[in-house]
This record gives C-alpha cells, sequence and structure tokens, in this order.
C-alpha cells in the first residue's frame, strides 16, 4: 500500500469555466439571437433615422449655409416667377431663403415658459399628494394625476383654442395687460399665442415631472424626516429643509424630461400658436411660431415646390429638433441614472 | 408532399378563375355599356359609365370642395359606375397630391406653375367652373363696407391699423367708421384663395408685388396680431369670433359668412367702380379674361377691365396626369369632366347658384375638352 502524500497542492491553472455551448442548448442560442435582433432595433431605427434626416436636408443644408441660423425670414420664396436662384449648385424657387430663427427662439421660450409654470404646479402637489393627503386618497388622486398624461395632445390643442384661450384672453390676459410691464402688455387677441401655448404645454408636462417627483419625495428616508419633526421643525420647513434638497437632482433631471416633451410639442401647439413666421413676437400674447409646428403646417404647401428646396429645408428644421431635443433627452436621462433606479415616464412624442 | 403539390395547384386555379370571371364581366357588359361620344369643334371625347366601378379620388381646394360634394349623388345617378370622393385640404395639397398620384384630381384655384409643368410632363390643370372671392369684415353695424386692393395690401402689410384710418375713410364717405383695431386673418394652408387674394393685392399695390407677389403660399409681412385660419370654413369662424377681423372667403363659403354674421365688402374693380361678388358682376369679368385663353388654361381672372366685372375672379381647376393607370379610370376621369362642365350635368343653374358660381364660358369649352380628351390609360 503506497501512501501517497501531497505535501501542498500543486499550483494548477485555475479550474476550467463551465461549458457554455451545451448540446440541445440550440433552443436557448436561437432564442438569444431573436433578442439580440430586437435589441438592435430600436437602435438600428434611431441610426436610421438620423441617416435619412441627414440625407434629406443636405441640399438645404448646402443651398442655406450658415444663413440659416442667422436669417430672421422662412419663405418658401416665388413659385410662380421666372427664374430660379442658385446656391452652391443647388435650386430653389426664386425669393427662397430659410432660415431658422424666430422658430428656434419660438420652441425654446415656449418650453422654457412652460417647464418654469410647470415646475412648482408638479413638485408641490406631489408633495402634496405623498405626505399630506390622506393615504386613501393618494392613489385616486396619482391616479387622476396619471390619466393627465394619456390625453392626446390634439385634444389639449383643441380645449385651447376652443375653451382655454378665450376664456384667459377675456379675463386673466386683460388684467395682465392693464398693468403694462413690457413684453406683457398689448393686444390680448382671441388666445392664440404664446402665453396660452406655454400654459397648455405646463398642463402637459406636469404629469411627467409630478409623477417623479412623488416616488423621489416617497423615497427619502423616514428618519430623515421623522428627525427633523423631532427637533421642532415644522413640517413646512421639514419640507424645505430636508425632502426639498434630497429630490433636487431627480425634479432637475425630470424637468429636463418635461423640457424634451415641450420642445417636440406638434400639434397642440401647431393648434394654439397662431403660426406666426417671419418676425418675432413682441408681446407674451403675440402669436408664434415653433420649428415642430411649422413643419407641421408647411409641409403641404413645401409639397408644391418643384424644385423640392422647401421639402429639405423643413427637413432641415427637422435636423435641428432632432438634435436639440436627443440632446435634452439625454442629459435628462444621464442626469437621473445617478439616483433613481425606477422606470421614468419614457413620455409620449406628437 | 401532397400538400406542397395542392398549395400552388389551389393558388393558380383561384388566380385563373378570377381572371376568368372578370374578362366574362368585360364581355359581358360591352353590350349594355351605352358609349357616348361628345362631338365639339374638331374634339370627340369618348365617355360613358365605365365598365367597372371607378372612384374617384379628389382632394385640394376647399372653394370648390363644396360644388364637387353638390355633384357627388347627381353624377352616380347618371353613371351607376363612377362615385366620386372629394375631400378639402388646400389648393397646396391638392397640387401636390395630384403630382404625387396619392388622387386622381387635385382641386385648386391656382393654376400649375412652370416649375410644376416642367417637372411633370403631363399634368394638367383643367378648368370646370368660375368662382370668385369676397373680402368679409366683422364689424356690427356697417354695412357694405367699400374697400380697395390697396387698401387691402396696406392692412396685410401693417400699415393700416385702425378701421377709421384716412384711407379707408376716403372711399366711405358718410359712413361712421369704428375705432377697431384692424385684425387681418390669412390662411395657414397652402390655398388656392391666398393665390387668388394676393393676386389681386399685387395687381393693385406695388410693394405687395415687390414683396410677397402671389402664390398659394407667400411670405407674409409680419403683422402682430394677424391671425391665422385652416380652410374657408376656418376662416369664417375666426373672423367670427374676432372683432374688427377682414378676412377672405371664397364665395362657396358665402351663406355661411353672412349666417356667421359677416359683412361683405365692395371692391373697387379696375375701371373703379365698387362692386360686390354676384353671378353678374363674375360673368363680366371672366367674359373679359377669357377672350385668348392659353392652350394650358392657366390663365388668370384677376383685375380684369369693365365697369360691372368683379376683381377677384379665378377658374376652378382640376389638376390631372394625362396618363391615368387603366382605361377605365381615364374613362371614368373623361366622363366625370365632360358631365361636369356640361350646363345639362354638372353646370347647372342650380347646383353652381348655391355655391355662387358661374358656368365656364364657352369661349373656353373647345380648349377645355382638348385637354380632357388627352386623358388616357
Amino acid at each position: 500500500m503506497s501512501i501517497t502524500t501531497e505535501a501542498r497542492p500543486e499550483p494548477s491553472a485555475p479550474p476550467r469555466p463551465a461549458r457554455r455551448r451545451l448540446p440541445g442548448i440550440g433552443a436557448d442560442r436561437s432564442v438569444r439571437s431573436v433578442l439580440l435582433v430586437a435589441a438592435i432595433i430600436p437602435t438600428a431605427a434611431l441610426a436610421f433615422l438620423i441617416y435619412q434626416m441627414v440625407k434629406t436636408a443636405w441640399p438645404a443644408v448646402i443651398f442655406n449655409g450658415v444663413g440659416f441660423f442667422t436669417t430672421k425670414t422662412f419663405t418658401i420664396g416665388n413659385l410662380y416667377a421666372t427664374g430660379t436662384e442658385v446656391h452652391h449648385g443647388y435650386t430653389a424657387a426664386k425669393g427662397a431663403s430659410y432660415g431658422i430663427l424666430p422658430l428656434v427662439f419660438g420652441t425654446v421660450v415656449s418650453s422654457f415658459i412652460a417647464v418654469i409654470l410647470a415646475v412648482p404646479v408638479s413638485v408641490g402637489g406631489a408633495i402634496l399628494l405623498a405626505e399630506r393627503i390622506p393615504v386613501r386618497l393618494q392613489g385616486v388622486l396619482g391616479t387622476f394625476l396619471e390619466l393627465l398624461a394619456g390625453i392626446p395632445s390634439v385634444v389639449f390643442g383643441l380645449w385651447g383654442i376652443y375653451t382655454f384661450g378665450p376664456l384667459l384672453s377675456r379675463t386673466l390676459y386683460k388684467w395682465i395687460a392693464a398693468l403694462h410691464i413690457p413684453w406683457f402688455t398689448g393686444p390680448t387677441g382671441a388666445g392664440e399665442g404664446m402665453l396660452t401655448a406655454s400654459l397648455v404645454l405646463a398642463v402637459m408636462i406636469v404629469p411627467i415631472i409630478a409623477s417623479t417627483t412623488r416616488e423621489l419625495v416617497r423615497s427619502v428616508p423616514a428618519i430623515s424626516k421623522e428627525g427633523a419633526l423631532a427637533l421642532g421643525l415644522t413640517s413646512s420647513e421639514t419640507v424645505r429643509i430636508v425632502t426639498i434638497p434630497y429630490v433636487r437632482t431627480g425634479v432637475v433631471a425630470a424637468s429636463i424630461l418635461g423640457l424634451a416633451r415641450a420642445l417636440g410639442e406638434t400639434i397642440a401647439v401647431l393648434i394654439i400658436s397662431g403660426n406666426f413666421l417671419n418676425a418675432y413676437p413682441h408681446s407674451i400674447f403675440d402669436p408664434f411660431s415653433t420649428m415642430a409646428s411649422t413643419i407641421a403646417a408647411f409641409l403641404d404647401s413645401a409639397l408644391t415646390d418643384s424644385t423640392g428646396m422647401a421639402v429639405h429645408s423643413l427637413a432641415e428644421v427637422g435636423l435641428v429638433l432632432l438634435a436639440i431635443t436627443l440632446v435634452a433627452n439625454l442629459a435628462g436621462r444621464m442626469l437621473s441614472r445617478r439616483f433613481s433606479g425606477a422606470g421614468l415616464p419614457v413620455g409620449r412624442g406628437v | 408532399m401532397n400538400r406542397l403539390v395542392a398549395i400552388p395547384f389551389i393558388l393558380c386555379a383561384t388566380t385563373l378563375a378570377a381572371c376568368g370571371s372578370s374578362s366574362k364581366t368585360t364581355s359581358s357588359n360591352t353590350s349594355s355599356t351605352t358609349a357616348a361620344s361628345t362631338n365639339t369643334t374638331a374634339v370627340t371625347l369618348t365617355t360613358g359609365n365605365p365598365s367597372a366601378a371607378v372612384t374617384i379620388n379628389e382632394d385640394g381646394s376647399s372653394l370648390l370642395y363644396p360644388f364637387l360634394q353638390e355633384l357627388v349623388s347627381p353624377l352616380t345617378a347618371q353613371y351607376s359606375n363612377i362615385t366620386l370622393a372629394p375631400a378639402p385640404g388646400g389648393s397646396g395639397k391638392g397640387i401636390a397630391d395630384a403630382i404625387a398620384g396619392t388622387v386622381q384630381m387635385g382641386g385648386s384655384d391656382a393654376y400649375l406653375n412652370s416649375g410644376q409643368l416642367s417637372a411633370n410632363p403631363g399634368l394638367m390643370n383643367i378648368p370646370i367652373a368660375v368662382s370668385a372671392q369676397s373680402v368679409y369684415y366683422n364689424l356690427p353695424g356697417v354695412t357694405n363696407l367699400k374697400l380697395t386692393g390697396d387698401i387691402l395690401a396696406q392692412i396685410y402689410q401693417g400699415k393700416i391699423t385702425k378701421w377709421n384710418d384716412a384711407a379707408i375713410a376716403a372711399v366711405n364717405p358718410g359712413v361712421t367708421l369704428p375705432t377697431t383695431t384692424v385684425v387681418p386673418v390669412r390662411r395657414i394652408d397652402g390655398s388656392g384663395d391666398t393665390f387668388i387674394f394676393t393676386s389681386f393685392l399685387s395687381a393693385t399695390n406695388t410693394a405687395w408685388q415687390n414683396g410677397p407677389a402671389f402664390g398659394t403660399s407667400v411670405t407674409w409681412p409680419g403683422v402682430s396680431n394677424e391671425l391665422t385660419a385652416n380652410g374657408n370654413p376656418g376662416m369664417v369662424q375666426t373672423c367670427k369670433a374676432t372683432p374688427g377681423c377682414v378676412a377672405y372667403i371664397g364665395v362657396s363659403a358665402g351663406a355661411a359668412a353672412q349666417a356667421a354674421g359677416l359683412g361683405q365688402s365692395m371692391l373697387q374693380n379696375k375701371s373703379g367702380q365698387f362692386v360686390q361678388a354676384n353671378s353678374a358682376t363674375i360673368t363680366a369679368a371672366v367674359s373679359a379674361g377669357s377672350s385668348n385663353v392659353p392652350p394650358d388654361l392657366a390663365q388668370p381672372l384677376i383685375y380684369e377691365p369693365g365697369a360691372q366685372a368683379y376683381p377677384i375672379v379665378n377658374f376652378e381647376y382640376l389638376v390631372v396626369k394625362a396618363t391615368q393607370a387603366n382605361a377605365s379610370t381615364a374613362e371614368a376621369i373623361r366622363t366625370f369632366l365632360a358631365w361636369a362642365i356640361s350646363t345639362s350635368g354638372g353646370s347647372t343653374p342650380q347646383y353652381l347658384a348655391k355655391e355662387n358660381f358661374v358656368a365656364l364660358p364657352t369661349s373656353v369649352l373647345p380648349a377645355v375638352n382638348a385637354a380632357i380628351a388627352k386623358i388616357t390609360p
């Protein structure tokens, strides 16, 4: 009998990893392939969309040049004039000049006003919903809030132009205009204008900001709140000193997502904005145009331009809008990923 | 194996049966089809009820739309296999859709421009009626206000902002004009009404002609309280809701505009007379303007001379491609067009008067029939 003693275990190579490819796992592999395809599709779709937009906008990018970002007028030109305009090898109708400045102004200003109006309402409402309202009612009111997010934007547009706008123009706008504050005074019209559009946009983005804030407020550690109360702070001081600093970053992230939604909003703005081109609004009650509403409003006219430059220019406007909203969405999601694992509202498109 | 053989066999059988049955239908129907030949000067049109049911899709001009809506039932009553499906959307959309082939006919108050004609050989604009456009205003208590094209051009440039402006008072002696702010309303969609209105402004105001000029979509000068509307019904609604507004509305929406309480203005024509749009003044304008219509039928009727001529008059065009997909569609379109312009078919006084339109003058009928005859498969 031989006794084999092992002085010490020989240093051996690390154990081989278990074999991933086992026979009979073909079904697993095909499922993985299918899922891989499904995962690639959204990325491929986005890449294809960007490629097509750039391709369609390219003639306009060359034709318009840098002037696109410095010109005030957006005009198809005179289709019935003799002759055409040719710049850098691309043709457009005589007198055509495409500039995006007032559109960017309208888009950015209306969206920012909407966010400025929506954030206090959403944060206040969310804190109320999460902390003050009896638990029985929280569910019901929370559901109503989320229902607001599901209303189609065209319904908001119709409501804005037939009910909300005229009502406001007869009451609130007249009072504000009577104060004669610069930029807040002037003819109030029938309600079609920047302030009405911003208010309707604010109503549309309140659910996005409020539901995120509500989740964040719920996640504030109870021990911090109870400690504050124990130290003698009132509940409003607790909110101010404990809750709000805790949720601040998340609220900013949600606001950026709401901003992205407002930037891209088309139909509601098309209906209520008044579609005022080639000049800047003089007051907050004046009609204006946004990039998205201009694309929608001008598409039919652009298709009658036989040179095609009108459609290319609208595609260029769309490209700029795409870039702005992608950046806003990216910023919002990157900020939000730092603290929240819960799914954020994706936000509906048009 | 049996299943693999059977499937293609069944498919072939059903296809052959379908082909066979359709040819049977054709042959059995030729005996009952009444093929009519309309003899006009030097043009023979072959029209009649096509052998297969055809739906003619149309969209475009909101000025032409009510007239086409009227013609839907009588057309099918006369020719059972032809159904007309009109839709509004603006002349710009009508032209674009006709070019793209989305619809068989595009309704337009504007004729095609040289760029569109050269890019689409075979595309034609065929007039079927004569219409006009009035300028309405919302000033309760003021009736029969007189306006000129020059005043309107200044309003739409923002140079005249109050209704009691000196220029307006000068042509309305004895009328008390209110101090209300003028609110101009314009069309946002690619519009034939915009085309004829801006043609009128270009003919009467040099700054307008050198600036925005005319088109289905123009660069409107920035006027701070200007409103926009979609389609003629939209213009009526917006003007009704806005005191002090002025809007250009096609005559087919005239009844709605009157019902909304808007006042119809009298416009100054080339001879200096102030006239309102009615069949006499429209007929005077088209008679003056249709003496030498070009073969492509692109003829404006704006600001025609004549003491009784109304200044904003236009042909209502249907934009059609000369080459159609098949013989049935071509026959259906030819038949519809020939019937529509016939005074015993679509252009009866009853149908025209409801929209305040006027029938095509007989002098253009040869050219129109020549164009219709070009529609072939």
